[in-house]
């Protein structure tokens, strides 16, 4: 008489297909993790560029209403009546460095304009001017910190 | 069919000049239904890259004594040039994102690349190959040259129609921009 | 002339002066097959057993010889590229990638070197040439169905290609350090920082930092004679070997017959 044997349930995956697929899940992971080790190793860790922190002088230097402009930190300073502002002057369209204008700044490269504040008024810009975090130095003087960059529009007030 | 000795496939006679080099998977011999259509690579092809070899060369070494490469004043980041351009080829891209980064920087030039990529896997239908502008294919023969041109006529507007400010000038007006 | 004669011949040299033998055995070494082959069996031999030649199929349909099928460009481009490979690996004696020496060393060049202008000059030009050979290459391809079965992957590889040269022609736009070489990278980079997301990250990955400096000097420079090179090699031979394993340049025959009666 043939011996019927049946399984209840057969198994939805055999030993061959887990160890294989555990393999190349290994293989796959340190592939993984290995790209993500070269990535950050070459993402810019340390700034070798100029400065992020600079003094600027005493609060007293500044006169209402004129824009003080620092030519190679790409930083223009502005007193207010509500207080100061680092505003930089790095074109946000193309990256250009932007100059005065009367009604604010403007960039010579492609035309982009910008009122006192950083706003823009025309042009190609798709965005504000960054503002810089701005804080009196231990010494009284003015400090930039050109790493962080805070909502435009916040004055620092002395 | 299924048992191929390999070794009687691959026997060395010693009478012949040649042996199996290599198998072709394909449905047809790949020497063309005429033998006429087959020449020798040497020396009808090397030939041919000798004298183009020598042409490029000659042309660049000619180019060279004649057109110097441009140098400018040195890198200075507070004094930016007006306006400022990217490389020429990517000049059509800069003449877009002066309407809208977003369009000219982003979506179109990925676009470009993914449509570029999927171009054989769209159009798969075998007529009209081995010859130019075939009229099997005129329609998507159209649609790239339209593309060519466009790029074409961007590329030229961003390097010579484009001023200072970005503003749009007639190069042989204002006395060659460039 | 079969191999076995030639053999034959070798052994019988025996009257020759010594030098001679030598000259001829070394010569044999290297060219087992004669000096310029005259017959259908040498010219084979010619193009398989060399190394630098037997990137070559023995033989190649007139079609694909024809000048004004291809007008030479995918071998103009790849002449491009050895010719700029060349000039640039001589260029790099010279060169330093310093934000202070960078420029000071194009000034050299242009002036004391002797013959560095034509170097320079003539890695310019092929450059651009380049750029331009690779785009018509395309669109050659393009306007003659060649990207059609079964060459759909190589024309993959060829649109790597095309960013690969791109990618080498704005990396070394920055080299000279000169303002045109600032500014351009400087916007370049900029219309690179506008992708959603990966833009702003990619752009400080290229640059090294915020702005075009020291920094990305050194990153465009790695890539421009290590990185970017290497990859083209790499794709290039993947490109001219799918050429013969997809059977050659595209030829009318491979067309499929049209429905009866139309016969075109």
């Amino acid at each position: 008489m043939k011996k019927n044997y049946t399984r209840t349930k057969p198994p939805e995956i055999d030993r061959r297909k887990f160890l294989t697929s555990l393999g190349w899940t290994g293989v796959g992971l340190s592939t993984l993790i290995a790209s993500i080790g070269n990535l950050l190793y070459l993402k810019p860790a340390i700034d070798y560029g100029p400065p992020t922190l600079l003094r600027v002088g005493k609060p007293e230097d500044f006169k209402e209403g004129i824009k003080e402009i620092f030519e190679t930190e790409r930083v223009a300073v502005i007193r207010d009546k509500k207080g100061f502002a680092a505003i930089s002057l790095t074109c946000t369209h193309l990256g250009c460095t932007i100059r005065t204008s009367e009604m604010g700044f403007e960039c010579p490269c492609h035309g982009s304009q910008f009122d006192n504040d950083g706003f823009v008024t025309g042009g190609p810009a798709p965005k504000t001017l960054d503002w810089y975090q701005v804080a009196i130095a231990p010494n009284g003087e003015l400090e930039i910190d050109k790493s962080i960059k805070i909502t435009p529009g916040t004055y620092f007030k002395v | 069919m299924r048992e191929i000795d390999t070794k009687q496939v691959f026997t060395k006679d010693a009478n012949k000049t040649y042996g199996l080099m290599e198998l072709v998977k394909g449905t047809k011999p790949t020497v063309g239904l005429q033998p006429d259509d087959m020449v020798f690579t040497w020396p009808h092809l090397l030939i041919r890259e000798l004298v183009l070899f020598v042409v490029v060369t000659a042309f660049l070494l000619v180019s060279a004594f004649f057109f110097d490469a441009p140098l400018e004043e040195i890198a200075n980041p507070n004094h930016p040039p007006n306006p400022a351009k990217a490389p020429w080829y990517f000049l059509g891209l800069q003449e877009l994102v002066s309407y809208s980064a977003f369009i000219g920087g982003v979506l179109v030039p990925t676009f470009i690349v993914v449509i570029l990529m999927l171009v054989p896997f769209i159009d798969r239908k075998k007529i009209g190959i081995g010859k130019w502008f075939a009229k099997e294919r005129s329609f998507a023969n159209g649609i790239f040259l339209t593309f060519l041109i466009i790029m074409l006529i961007l590329i030229i507007v961003g390097t010579y129609f484009r001023g200072p400010n970005w503003e749009f000038v007639i190069p042989w007006e204002t006395g060659g921009l460039h | 002339m079969k191999i076995k004669d030639e053999l034959i011949n070798l052994n019988q040299q025996k009257q020759k002066g010594w030098f001679k033998q030598f000259w001829s055995n070394l010569y044999r070494s290297i060219f087992r097959y004669g000096k310029i082959p005259q017959d259908a069996e040498g010219q084979s031999y010619a193009v398989f057993n060399n190394l630098f030649l037997h990137i070559h199929p023995v033989k190649v349909s007139r079609h694909s010889l024809k000048f004004s099928y291809t007008f030479g460009l995918g071998i103009i481009a790849a002449i491009l590229f050895l010719i700029l490979t060349f000039t640039g690996v001589w260029l790099m004696f010279y060169y330093f990638p310093s934000a202070t020496e960078a420029y000071n060393r194009m000034l050299d060049l242009r002036s004391s070197v002797d013959f560095g202008f034509v170097l320079r000059n003539v890695h310019k030009w092929a450059a651009e040439a380049m750029v331009v050979v690779v785009i018509l290459h395309m669109a050659r391809v393009f306007f003659t169905g060649g990207y059609k079965p079964p060459r759909e992957f190589n024309w993959m590889i060829g649109v790597v290609l095309l960013l690969l040269t791109l990618g080498l022609s704005f990396t070394g736009y920055l080299l000279p350090w000169d303002q045109l070489a600032f500014w351009a990278i400087t916007v370049g980079t900029s219309i690179a920082g506008y992708a959603p997301i990966i833009g702003e990250p990619l752009r400080k990955f290229l640059l090294g930092g915020d702005t075009v400096g020291q920094e990305a000097l050194i990153r465009f420079y790695v890539l421009h004679v290590v990185i970017l090179p290497g990859l083209m090699v790499i794709f290039m031979a993947i490109h001219f070997w799918r050429i013969r394993k997809d059977g050659g340049l595209s030829h009318p025959s491979e067309n499929e017959p049209t429905k009866k009666g139309n016969s075109r």
